[in-house]
């Protein structure tokens, strides 16, 4: 039944776009600026995975949570020498905080695909997969062990990172300095910390994807584009900064992607996100879900 | 005013000046490469251009070179991209001063690339461009010792009337390679099996995931799937096939029009992906091949440690045809190499031709390079144990060809 | 004259020179690669001003000039290529096609700041890339299109972009020293004030958008002549990277920076390339290093040397 195959086929794709978009949404909640080097933190992801496993002869299952711990090392590593300005009031861009966050994020952007490109090679890079079966019936639906095993870490990743920021403490710490900045530390929580732990978190998510998808969407320099513009739709289109808005988005951009490719148009599948995006940010900027901005 | 951004602009602009002038009389003879080494363009295929060019400059230099020179070859990287190949081309002929351009491997970046060799009036030898567009063109600087898809899309229109097939669908990318391919295929089988319903889909050759356009096979799959694309495209597009079980299997065969089975990473990419592809191929080791083209396959294989291909073939043909045009017209200029290249009878590493004279696609083209059919039986099967269905002397017989069971 | 006019007037003289430099240069580079070079890099340098006008003196971040730069490629050569018209008729046309686009992107983005800004206007850039290289029956999309050239000589082709570039210094020096210079960087120093203050924000930024993409137009227009070939590469994301690291490095909300900037970034990435290809981590870090520590750009560096030495 076509229709069942585009729906789930949907649903999975919009699993892996929310693991790229919840830690954009995190470091949007947190610091208000957009990172546009999270596709790199992904291509991070990836090629740790690639590597270790292919070069270095890590066991797959080893080598996913050493892409974890890189892309959670290049997030902490971003915050700690691009970001601190933002809110540490060093800058020298003063007022234009956004413009700064947006230059030298894509600055660095550049640089990680460039710096891959000459050090790896520009030549993509295929890695083993977690599991080995090329295909399997799941029901009425067909689909390599890959994507399963990837679907259910991802589900699980999600689901405990709601129960993370919902239940724990740093969760909850993390939650109060995005409501609002200056009103959480003068309730004493340490704002640098949060950050620090927001940004750390949304490059390990990222790397996640990455090294899961690596062995389907082979380890390329440039392989973080993609999914990148992905999530910049969906934090936008979920509320920049609501967690829950972001998943329904990137649930519903997959679906919504899967039927359009079939019913509208193969070749501009890519482009109806964009175009919502487009529309929603003209008509209702605070997203889907979002709460109308609270500027201080 | 002397600010230090204005010296700093000073001291580049006398840079730059001192390179153009530090030129000295070039003693090797330059051919310039242009060939994909970075994505999008398929560097697999770049890679092998540049082994089989090796391999000739080598055994050309040890004998002696050409004039007594040696030959250069001086690479440029067009990462696929016409924009690019253009630029290279340029940088090639005006800044290496290059006899003539050869290496070209990808339609869309050969078309832009032969708009300077045109203009600039250098010989350009098209190793891998299938498209017919850059023959029909009659440029008087381009040669084409290579495969043109009016070619293929005969070959495969006879294969498909032959195998009686009703309902084909063909995966093309979206390059002057693949939608040309997908064209003649049309054409062809207008005058081949004019009943067969067929009908073709472009995809971007840079996608990474094609579900969607597999998806709705599933619910209604036609008799036989024809793939034009190169990899990696090609890989994501026969493992996601593979994947939704729509082909190859008991009732859609898999038809690969690019070539693609003989390159050296096919079955480390597709693995049970590939089992029960047919190919359409211009090299099988059990085609009758010339001493020359035997001994540099088994150097290749030394090299490389791999099967030899049509690519290794094509590319030392190519750079072969350069140096026999010098050696004809006793010179490098260009008007006389190309008089040479018009004229010349050339023995090469797949046999011996002429170019046509004839208008349109056979513009200066090797009319008969000869191709065959085969198929790929098990997983990692190498190109010389498959199932090999047509060659030059071997009639098609498409009786032999096996089905998976489900 | 007050000290920002005075500074601004020095750095149009500087770019005067910088100009009668690259107007000079034929006369010690025959070589017609390196010409090329330069010619680009002047393409390069034409798209630097546009968004320079747009973002370092209107505040206006738009990720989309390399989007425009393809659009005014795209008009002219596609009129070219379809109705074989001149392209006489064919830059003047991607000048209008680019502004007049570009000003309907600007009343679209008028109420957006920031992020949301960048974020609307990168989508808008992929968004035409996707659709021109998808409409390949039309366009040809990612296989390029051919266009004519505008004129016999690479030399000639040299000293149109010359031209071009400073009567578009000039008139960008004209505008900002008039009043709707001032209100210009008004709103880009603190929209609110400038609008309690009787600035019309919406016209302005209209203005700065149409003039800003209506030059990335006419330079995406030059270049199709001069290359031959259009493809949508012109309009990469990448593409609009490469124009905004050359502003930063210059100097971001300065006459000269731009220009200086496109000219040594791209011609010393060619040289670069020679050594093998590291020309993008170099200037990515030094964007990095300048927007981290010091915005001001290299021009600023150089003020404050002059500063320093005339003090």
């Amino acid at each position: 039944m076509l229709n069942l195959d585009l729906f789930i086929n949907g649903l999975i794709i919009g699993l892996f776009y929310a693991l790229m978009a919840v830690g954009l949404t995190l470091i949007f909640g947190i610091l208000k600026v957009v990172n546009f080097a999270h596709g790199e933190f992904y291509m991070v992801g990836a090629y740790t995975y690639t590597l270790a496993a292919l070069k270095l002869g890590f066991d797959p299952w080893l080598a996913l949570p050493l892409a974890l711990a890189a892309g959670a090392a290049a997030g902490w590593l971003t915050e700690r020498t691009l970001m601190r300005p933002l809110y540490a009031g060093y800058s020298s861009w003063g007022l234009m905080r956004d413009e700064y966050a947006v230059v030298v994020t894509f600055a660095l952007s550049l640089l990680l695909i460039n710096l891959v490109d000459k050090v790896v090679g520009p030549y993509p890079q295929r890695g083993p997969g977690l599991v080995d079966i090329p295909r399997m019936a799941l029901g009425p639906i067909m689909l390599s062990g890959q994507k399963l095993v990837a679907t259910g870490i991802s589900l699980a990743t999600i689901a405990g990172l709601a129960l993370f920021l919902r239940y724990s403490f740093w969760g909850r710490q993390i939650r109060a300095v995005a409501q609002n900045r200056l009103g959480a530390s003068l309730a004493g929580i340490d704002t640098t910390r949060a950050s620090s732990l927001v940004f750390a978190l949304s490059g390990a998510l990222a790397a996640l994807a990455g090294a899961l998808l690596a062995p389907i969407i082979n380890a390329s320099p440039d392989v973080g584009a993609f999914p990148a513009i992905k999530s910049y739709v969906i934090v936008v289109l979920g509320g920049m900064g609501s967690m829950p808005g972001s998943i329904a988005a990137s649930l519903a951009l997959g679906v919504l992607e899967s039927f359009g490719a079939v019913y509208i148009s193969y070749d501009y599948r890519d482009t109806f996100g964009l175009v919502i995006l487009m529309l929603v940010l003209i008509f209702r900027p605070q997203g889907l879900f979002g709460e109308r901005g609270r500027e201080v | 005013m002397n600010t230090p951004s204005r010296q700093w602009r000073l001291a580049v602009a006398a840079a730059a000046a001192g390179l153009s002038i530090a030129a000295p009389a070039a003693d090797p003879i330059k051919i310039g490469i242009s060939i994909a080494q970075s994505p999008p363009g398929s560097v697999v295929q770049g890679t092998q251009v540049k082994d089989g060019l090796e391999i000739i400059k080598d055994r050309v230099n040890k004998a002696g070179g050409v004039l007594g020179r040696n030959i250069e070859l001086v690479y440029e990287d067009n990462q696929g991209v016409p924009e690019k190949g253009r630029a290279a081309t340029e940088k090639l002929i005006t800044r290496d001063k290059v006899v003539a351009v050869t290496g070209g491997h990808q339609s869309s970046v050969c078309l832009a690339e032969i708009e300077v060799a045109k203009r600039y009036n250098v010989p350009y030898v098209n190793t891998n461009c299938w498209s017919d567009d850059v023959r029909k063109k009659e440029y008087p600087q381009v040669f084409n010792p290579g495969n043109y898809n009016s070619r293929v899309g005969l070959a495969m229109a006879e294969t498909i009337a032959a195998m009686g097939v009703k309902r084909v669908i063909a995966f093309v990318e979206n390059t002057d390679y693949g939608i040309g391919q997908a064209k003649a295929v049309a054409e062809a089988l207008k005058q081949k099996a004019p009943n067969v319903e067929y009908k073709y889909e472009t995809l971007d050759r840079a996608g990474k995931d094609f579900t969607p356009a597999v998806l709705p096979l599933r619910a209604n799959p036609p008799d036989m799937i024809l793939t034009m694309l190169l990899p990696p495209a090609a890989y994501i597009v026969m493992n996601q096939l593979y994947e939704q079980g729509v082909a190859p299997s008991a009732k859609t065969w898999l038809y690969d029009g690019a070539g693609i089975a003989d390159y050296p990473d096919f079955w480390q990419n597709v693995k049970e992906a590939g089992k029960y592809m047919l190919e359409f191929g211009l090299y099988h080791p059990q085609m009758k091949t010339p001493k020359l083209g035997l001994e540099v396959a088994k150097t290749y294989q030394q090299r490389t440690k791999n099967e030899p291909n049509r690519l290794i073939f094509q590319a030392a043909d190519s750079l072969l045809l350069i140096v026999d045009a010098i050696k004809q017209a006793k010179s490098t200029d260009p008007n006389a190499m190309i008089k040479a290249l018009e004229t010349m009878k050339f023995e090469g590493v797949r046999g011996e031709f002429r170019f046509s004279k004839e208008p349109g696609y056979k513009f200066h083209q090797w009319v008969d390079i000869p191709y065959v059919n085969y198929q790929l039986t098990e997983i990692n099967q190498p190109v010389s144990k498959s199932l090999l269905v047509q060659a030059p002397g071997i009639p098609l017989a498409v009786g032999k060809l096996q089905k998976p069971a489900k | 004259m007050d000290s920002s006019a005075r500074r601004m007037a020095i750095e149009f003289r500087l770019s005067l020179g910088l100009l009668a430099l690259l107007a000079l240069a034929p006369l010690a580079i025959d070589n017609p690669y390196w010409l090329g070079v330069l010619i680009v890099s002047m393409y390069f340098a034409l798209l630097a001003a546009g968004w320079n006008l747009l973002a370092g003196y209107t505040g206006q971040f738009s990720m989309a000039p390399a989007c425009f730069a393809m659009i005014g490629a795209y008009t002219t050569g596609l009129l070219a290529y379809h109705w074989k018209i001149a392209p006489a008729l064919g830059i003047p046309a991607s000048i209008l096609a680019a502004g007049a686009i570009g000003a309907i992107l600007g009343l679209i983005v008028l109420r957006l700041r920031g992020p949301y800004l960048a974020l609307t206007t990168l989508s808008f850039a992929e968004i035409m890339r996707l659709v021109i290289g998808n409409s390949y029956g039309f366009t040809r999309g990612d296989l390029g299109l051919n266009v004519p050239g505008l004129l016999e000589s690479r030399l000639a082709y040299y000293y149109v972009f010359v031209a071009v570039l400073a009567a578009a210094q000039g008139g960008l020096y004209l505008l900002l020293r008039s009043r709707a210079g001032l209100f210009l960087q008004a709103i880009r120093d603190d929209e609110i004030a400038a609008a309690s203050r009787g600035v019309d924000v919406v016209l302005w930024k209209t203005v700065a958008f149409t003039l800003s993409t209506a030059v990335s137009g006419l330079a995406g227009a030059l270049y199709a002549h001069f290359s031959q070939l259009v493809s949508p590469e012109l309009g990469l994301i990448s593409q609009t990277g490469l124009v905004i690291c050359m502003v930063v490095i210059g100097g971001i909300g300065s006459l000269v920076g731009p220009l200086a900037g496109a000219l040594l970034v791209y011609v010393s990435s060619e040289m670069l390339r020679e050594a093998g290809g590291i020309q993008l981590i170099v200037f990515a870090l030094l964007v990095i290093l300048i927007a981290r520590f010091f915005r001001e750009g290299l021009w600023g560096l150089a003020r404050r040397a002059l500063g320093k030495a005339a003090a």
